[in-house]
């Protein structure tokens, strides 16, 4: 009888403390809506795959805009999550402060590395060393209105003259809206016509040559070609899309989530630029990766959770329902994924984009780029000028940062 | 009845505790700076050794049996190694060992398991660490990693350079070292009982007189910190000289020993390069190394311990510590109260600011994060460079006057008009509204206050963001109101002065509500009887505003204006969210430009400086509106 009693006891217990002994994943991502939903999906399948050997994961969704801030607060001091999913851009600053991020080189292996896209795998090194994997990216690309478009321009002549038409000043009508203030935007035409913020070393070259000219090039658009509208905000370029006054805009997969129900819009490649010899326009990638927090105790756990939500199963589950694009190539293969106009449009335009800067130097570009943007479109300085100053600020601030 | 109080007890309990801290403070740093001088040798030995191994694997080519060889016959010949570990990064494998726990079948060479990952990113950290050091031209990062193994012992790593690339690691442990040198509690004893002895001696003799017994124990108390301090520097001198004598002394034995190991091929050694920091800079000889600076700092610490016990001989001995203990005891009660939120003022408020105030003494940077703020140490240089810059304009070629926006004085005049305006703007049309509201039989009065209430009701980041985009060029509601008058559109945030309107408008809506409502409540409370009477004497409405209005007005407006200056100097979301600074950042008002130092250039000590000044700006405005005013009298 006490045997019995005691046995039915144990068999509670280790019921109980079964799970004890598995390792608990915790997730941090800051998404919402579908590409949560998407995300809980794929941690369940994992939950329930053999790939979890009895792990468990869970997923916290923690606000946009203090992210960031909370990994660089929580995770150093070991109070944070073991899997984090963010943007490649504050990996370096990351990196340096210590104790936030795991290099997984030693984990990765060729035929894992061969199955993403090249740059987006170039946008989790820092230095040589592979922090993350990558998730999916997000490239901005043209996007325009049926009704007014019929057919995309290819090159830079077509679209001015496409643009030309269809702008109409006095009612506000513009062919092309984009941030053309905005320094990220304008990095399409920037690394189209061969320039970098970047020399290796990391030693900032915001005035070189090719850099002015793609700045002289968006002036002709703007002021030459007069087809775009002033000071474009992202609010502004919106409403006069939805409203049909912007026939074309240059934008993301952010923008898709934000046009009204009945503008019939497509998607196209950005086009090419025939005064830089036919090159294409190249816009920064940003990449969101998987990354391994560097003071968790389940680090294999982890790492494998990452593999398998890199992977071709979870990616068709974020392509379709979380209307997210991969960074792994092989979830392209799958006819529903191909098929779709939206996924394949950014996949095809990924393919000439430039992996962004994950260096910390970068956050100290934003400020004097921006201030140099935007002397230059509203005509207070010359290109070459205002890239000369905001070189130099670029120049004074590394050298302050860097100084013992 | 309290007794009269005996100095020669106080004097002779403040000696005690003066010289049980000064001697107990001396004996702990002393035995601390051993315990460092013992780990630098340690260390300095440690890589000399790891240096010359460097050059004798390097020019085995870092992988393959001549490497084996090599790291074997090294670890015959020193047995105080307790291991030897290569690894090359070609292929994750571990291509040499002399770790006991690498043998049998995980014998080198092999691919690094699963546990090794450590080692592997260390490795690569070296990689990235040479490379950075390399392309920025200097020396940011360590090149060599010297971590603390059980018992004392060192683990080291450096990096293996085959053709212009990192393409390896070593890794050496070294012997558990020597056991420090013991604490000379003797000595102490000594030095602490026998002052005290004199001392005793000494009251007896003076008797109660209070100036003989502070002149004999301050004469005591000095005489036996001296010249504790200068046996212990003299001890501390002679473990840096035999450290030198040492480290030369092993560069010497390995030179012997390298020489012997190498292949008549490769690359010679070259001794010369060992005696290196973590940085693979070579130190500079014993002879180049100036002695004044440790010496110097360790004069500095002892008069700190000094002045920290002369204070508290001084706290005993004038019996303030007396007179702290009947305060305290006869206060009880009330003391207890206050204790829980003395408690969460100290966590919350007085701990950060005092952190705040420690880092702007550094020179912490995103960089540098993870190493104690003792390293980063810089003393005042922050607050140099910040009020010591006075470039505040320059010349341009062409005549005019280019002000530079990032300098301080600038940002502060700056914040300066902008307070001085927006206040003004406030209290005037604050004022207005408050008098005009206080009509007798005005209709509709709550309605109006609620409506004027409004603009302060609300988030103050909504209207900012709202009012931005009010002075949009193009589709902005101010553009379009002056192109119905026939004007021609502003581009608000293209000036520097059209700039500073827009945060001005936006900042004078938000805050004239504030006054307002001061103003009402204190305008509801003169009785109306004195405006008869003036009416009656045939005094003016101004001068009845003047002689009566204001003067009662004054106790509350007066602190409500020392706040909305304290809150407009540092009005962050209106400037941060409304102008942005632009254009160029001429509009930044200092606690902007503090934001900006600290998380867009990564600069916190700097930052941190730019915020305890602006701190001691408004605490000493406040201090001094406050004693003009008088107006906190009533208090």
């Amino acid at each position: 009888m006490r045997t019995a009693r005691t046995l039915r006891i144990v068999a509670l217990l280790l019921l109980c403390g079964g799970p004890l002994f598995a390792a608990e994943i915790v997730v941090w991502h800051a998404y919402r809506a579908e590409e949560k939903a998407a995300l809980e999906k794929v941690a369940a399948a994992f939950n329930a795959s053999p790939a979890a050997k009895g792990n468990k994961v869970t997923t916290l969704a923690v606000p946009y805009d203090a992210f960031a801030d909370k990994i660089s607060a929580a995770v150093p001091r070991g109070k944070g999550p073991d899997i984090f999913i963010y943007a490649q851009d504050r990996l370096g600053g990351w990196i340096e402060a210590g104790n936030t991020v795991e290099p997984i080189d030693f984990f990765l292996d060729k035929e894992t590395r061969a199955r993403y896209i090249p740059t987006t795998l170039e946008a989790m090194t820092y230095r040589g060393t592979t922090y993350g994997l990558p998730l999916n990216f997000k490239v901005i690309t043209m996007i325009y209105n049926k009704k007014l478009v019929t057919t995309p321009p290819k090159t830079s002549t077509e679209l001015v003259a496409t643009a030309k038409k269809l702008t109409n000043k006095a009612a506000g009508k513009f062919g092309l809206a984009y941030s053309f203030a905005d320094f990220y935007y304008h990095a399409a035409l920037l690394n189209g016509f061969g320039g970098r913020v970047f020399d290796p070393g990391v030693k900032p070259v915001l005035n070189n040559p090719q850099n002015v000219q793609s700045l002289e090039y968006m002036l002709k658009w703007f002021k030459k070609d007069q087809i775009m509208p002033a000071e474009p905000s992202t609010a502004l370029i919106t409403s006069l899309f939805n409203g049909g006054k912007a026939a074309i805009v240059f934008s993301g997969p952010w923008f898709l989530g934000e046009i009204a129900k009945g503008v019939d819009y497509a998607l196209a490649p950005l086009p090419t630029i025939v005064e830089a010899g036919g090159k294409p326009m190249r816009p920064w990638i940003t990449v969101e990766g998987v990354y391994v927090a560097a003071p968790s105790k389940n680090k294999d756990a982890a790492y494998e959770f990452a593999k398998y939500l890199t992977d071709v199963a979870a990616g068709k589950v974020l392509a379709l329902e979380g209307r997210q694009t991969p960074a792994n190539k092989t979830v392209y293969s799958d006819p529903k994924v191909s098929g779709d106009p939206v996924l394949a449009a950014f996949r095809k335009q990924v393919e000439v984009a430039v992996p962004m800067p994950n260096v910390p130097e970068m956050t100290m570009v934003w400020s004097p780029a921006t201030t140099a943007m935007n002397t230059i479109t509203k005509g207070a300085a010359t290109p070459k000028a205002a890239m000369d100053a905001a070189q130099k600020e670029v120049e004074q601030r590394i050298a302050e940062l860097r100084k013992k | 009845m309290k007794s009269a109080p005996s100095h020669r007890l106080r004097f002779g309990i403040g000696l005690a505790l003066a010289l049980a801290l000064g001697i107990g403070l001396d004996v702990l740093l002393l035995a601390g700076a051993r315990a460092a001088d013992a780990r630098v040798r340690a260390e300095r030995q440690a890589i000399v050794t790891l240096n010359a191994l460097t050059d004798v694997v390097v020019g085995a080519g870092i992988s393959g049996d001549p490497v084996r060889t090599a790291v074997a016959a090294w670890s015959k010949s020193h047995p105080s190694l307790a291991a030897i570990r290569v690894i090359a990064f070609d292929g994750i494998s571990l291509e040499a060992s002399t770790d006991p726990k690498d043998s049998g079948d995980r014998a080198a060479p092999r691919r690094l398991s699963r546990e090794e990952k450590d080692a592997y990113d260390r490795g690569q950290r070296l990689r990235a660490s040479v490379e950075t050091n390399r392309q920025e031209g200097a020396a940011r990062k360590e090149e060599i990693e010297v971590a603390a193994a059980d018992g004392g012992a060192l683990d080291l790593a450096a990096p293996l350079e085959k053709d212009g690339e990192v393409a390896g690691m070593l890794e050496i442990r070294t012997a558990t070292p020597p056991p420090p040198a013991p604490i000379p509690v003797s000595t102490a004893l000594l030095y602490f009982f026998a002052p005290l002895a004199v001392y005793a001696a000494a009251a007896l003799l003076l008797g109660e007189r209070r100036a003989p017994l502070a002149v004999a124990a301050s004469l005591l108390l000095a005489l036996v910190l001296f010249l504790f301090a200068r046996q212990t520097l003299r001890i501390l001198d002679a473990d840096r000289v035999e450290t030198d004598r040492q480290v030369a002394a092993r560069v010497g034995q390995e030179t012997g020993l390298a020489g012997g190991l190498v292949a008549p091929g490769a690359a010679a050694v070259d001794p010369a390069k060992w005696d290196t920091d973590v940085f693979r800079h070579p130190r500079p000889g014993a002879a180049a190394t100036p002695p004044g600076g440790a010496e110097r700092r360790g004069r500095n610490v002892f008069f700190g311990v000094a002045i920290g016990a002369f204070a508290l001989l001084a706290f005993f001995g004038l019996g303030l510590a007396a007179r702290l203990g009947a305060t305290l005891s006869r206060h009880r009660v009330a003391y207890l109260y206050i204790v829980p939120a003395m408690l969460a003022m100290i966590v919350l408020v007085f701990f950060p600011f005092l952190y705040g105030v420690a880092i702007s003494f550094t020179q912490q940077t995103i960089y540098n994060t993870g190493q104690p703020l003792s390293h980063l140490w810089v003393g005042l240089q922050n607050y140099g460079h910040i009020l010591g810059d006075f470039a505040v304009a320059k010349r341009a070629p062409d005549g005019s006057l280019a002000f530079n926006y990032l300098n301080f004085y600038w940002t502060l005049l700056f914040t300066i008009v902008w307070t001085v305006s927006n206040v003004t703007i406030g209290v005037t049309v604050g004022l207005l509204l408050a008098l005009i509201l206080n009509t007798a039989g005005l209709k509709l009065r709550p309605i109006y206050r609620v409506l004027l209430i409004l603009p302060w009701a609300m988030p103050n980041y909504i209207t900012a963001l709202i009012w931005k985009g009010m002075f949009h060029r193009q589709f902005g509601v101010i553009n379009q109101v002056i192109q119905i008058f026939g004007g021609q559109p502003i581009s608000w945030f293209d000036k520097p002065f059209t700039s500073f309107l827009t945060a001005l408008s936006t900042n004078g809506w938000l805050s004239f509500p504030f006054m307002m409502v001061i103003s009402l409540g204190a305008l509801q409370s003169i009785p109306g009887e004195i405006y008869e009477a003036a009416r009656v004497e045939g005094a003016s409405r101004w001068q009845q505003f003047r002689a009566i209005t204001l003067p009662s007005l004054k106790p509350s407006l007066i602190p409500a204006i020392i706040i909305s200056v304290v809150w407009t100097f540092n009005m962050f979301n209106i400037i941060f969210l409304v102008t942005g600074g632009e254009p160029g950042g001429s509009t930044e008002i200092l606690i902007t430009q503090a934001y900006k130092f600290a998380f867009e250039r990564y600069r916190y000590g700097y930052a941190a400086a730019y915020s305890v000044i602006i701190f001691l700006i408004l605490l000493a405005y406040g201090t001094v509106q406050n004693r003009v005013t008088r107006a906190t009298e009533g208090l």
